[in-house]
């Protein structure tokens, strides 16, 4: 494999940073903020109607109540959560290191490691995690396995934005800095970070956006999740269920980037 | 390992079968999500509230997770290449759709002032003068989409599409068994030499393409 990667490997690494640099958006008009929880609303409203007004028979029943979905929504928000988290945790220091001058000899293996990384099929890492672990060790670890995949994969974004972001911090500030007397570390986190903020905060909606897309084909591995109610439906060829399960997993994504983004505006140090 | 070594030589065949149809696939999405996102992009680029609408639309399209869009399309599509093909290419519109836009707004105003000197219409300044010059960034644009589609591409097995997908699902359906690993691992390893196929391979066309005075 390596050797079929090698001749790839700088093209990968040239690849553009475009999906993930932040849109340079004007102030957003008020219809932008209205419309897509309106829209959302609908499409649930849509949604209800359909379901309640079909003769459902008892496998339907038993996904479609509301406690079930209640308690698949939580798991997903749960492995959602948890593995946002850990990316934070990780990546954002991890970016940090990566850009001091002492690692300086590591940052072009790892941005692009990382960009290979990228290539890498989250079904395919969810699915490595899932049969090593259902394999292997023997006992249902269906959550961790899933949250370790989120978590390698979504650190991609952020670790690289992150390191983005510093590097484009003006040279000049930074020596401003210095010359007031400010230290080391002062200058990383009253001027570096604050200035880089928005670039992070686009890497870490990108995701965020990723583990809910992926946590939804968690359920394949046993871990729950809005996933489950699909596989339900597809298991027994229910279309009412699938649907069901779908639109919902699509609300909850669109709603939770619909959030994102306004945390990306607020966050955002003024001044920028 | 040498396990692993085996199960690649006995299903050779099928490797490579699965992989032309991973390719087929995400090269058919690729080329409709291009003309179609060119196509968005050039109409949106010179006002601001069609641009904006544009970018989040395809924006949000790629917010939907692909295991709900692929379900989603089966009632109207049913299963196999065809949901998966139109679920791709809606995938792949933003990177395409982002990239015109941006290339064709950086394209310097004055040469295109020059180009209307010389009596050039607007039809023919796009055709002649803003296309060839934004292309690079587009080109930039339609790698990014190939590399996302070839990993999507791999989630359209759960309706029935073809792919790399199948060997994963597969073995997901066999935990347990000796199989279920090397099925995983084999379908990852495709799907990432797929992805390096297609960015060398348009990285080259982009060059072949891009018009020689700008290289």
């Amino acid at each position: 494999m390596t050797s079929s990667a090698a001749p790839g490997a700088p093209d990968l690494a040239a690849a553009p940073q475009a999906p993930i640099a932040p849109v340079r958006r004007e102030r957003r008009s008020v219809g932008s903020y209205v419309f897509m929880p309106i829209f959302l609303a609908l499409v649930c409203a849509g949604l209800y109607l359909y379901v309640s007004n079909q003769e459902l028979d008892t496998i339907e029943q038993r996904a479609l109540n509301a406690g079930n979905i209640t308690a698949a929504l939580l798991e997903h928000l749960r492995l959602t959560a948890i593995s946002t988290v850990l990316v934070i945790l990780i990546a954002i220091p991890l970016g940090v290191l990566l850009t001091r001058p002492f690692t300086g000899s590591y940052r072009g293996v790892l941005l692009t490691l990382a960009n290979i990384g990228q290539a890498v099929p989250t079904i395919g890492l969810l699915a490595l995690m899932g049969v090593g672990a259902l394999s292997f060790i023997d006992i249902d670890i269906g959550v961790t396995a899933a949250i370790i995949a989120l978590v390698a994969y979504a650190v991609l974004p952020v670790l690289r934005n992150t390191m983005v972001g510093l590097q484009q911090v003006d040279e000049s500030i930074l020596e401003a800095g210095r010359g007031m007397g400010i230290g080391k570390f002062g200058v990383l986190s009253r001027i570096e970070l604050p200035l880089s903020v928005p670039i992070i905060l686009a890497g870490v909606r990108t995701a965020l956006v990723i583990n809910v897309g992926t946590a939804t084909l968690a359920a394949y591995i046993n871990a729950g999740g809005l996933g489950r109610i699909i596989v339900a439906g597809l298991s027994t060829n229910r279309i009412t269920v699938q649907i069901t399960g779908a639109l919902l997993t699509a609300v909850l994504a669109l709603l939770i980037d619909y959030l994102a983004g306004i945390a990306e505006d607020v966050l955002r140090p003024k001044g920028l | 390992m040498s396990e692993f070594f085996d199960f690649l030589g006995r299903r050779y065949d099928d490797l490579i079968e699965v992989g032309l149809e991973h390719m087929y696939l995400v090269g058919i999405s690729v080329l409709l999500s291009t003309a179609i996102g060119v196509f968005i992009g050039v109409t949106t680029y010179r006002t601001e509230r069609p641009r904006e609408i544009a970018l989040a639309v395809t924006g949000s399209f790629l917010t939907i997770p692909s295991f709900a869009l692929f379900i989603l399309m089966i009632p109207i599509m049913g299963i196999g290449a065809p949901p998966v093909i139109v679920a791709l290419t809606m995938y792949g519109l933003l990177p395409v759709v982002r990239n015109t836009i941006t290339g064709l707004r950086e394209v310097d105003q004055a040469t295109v002032e020059s180009a209307k000197g010389m009596g050039m219409g607007r039809t023919q300044r796009l055709v002649r003068i803003e296309l060839p010059l934004a292309w690079p960034v587009i080109v930039t644009g339609v790698r990014v989409t190939a590399l996302v589609l070839v990993g999507i591409a791999a989630v359209g097995a759960i309706v029935d599409g073809p792919g790399y997908g199948t060997f994963i699902f597969d073995g997901l359906a066999r935990v347990g068994s000796p199989a279920a690993i090397n099925l995983v691992v084999s379908g990852m390893l495709g799907v990432i030499v797929v992805a390096i196929l297609f960015d060398t391979l348009l990285a080259v066309l982009g060059k072949l393409t891009t018009s020689r005075g700008i290289q």
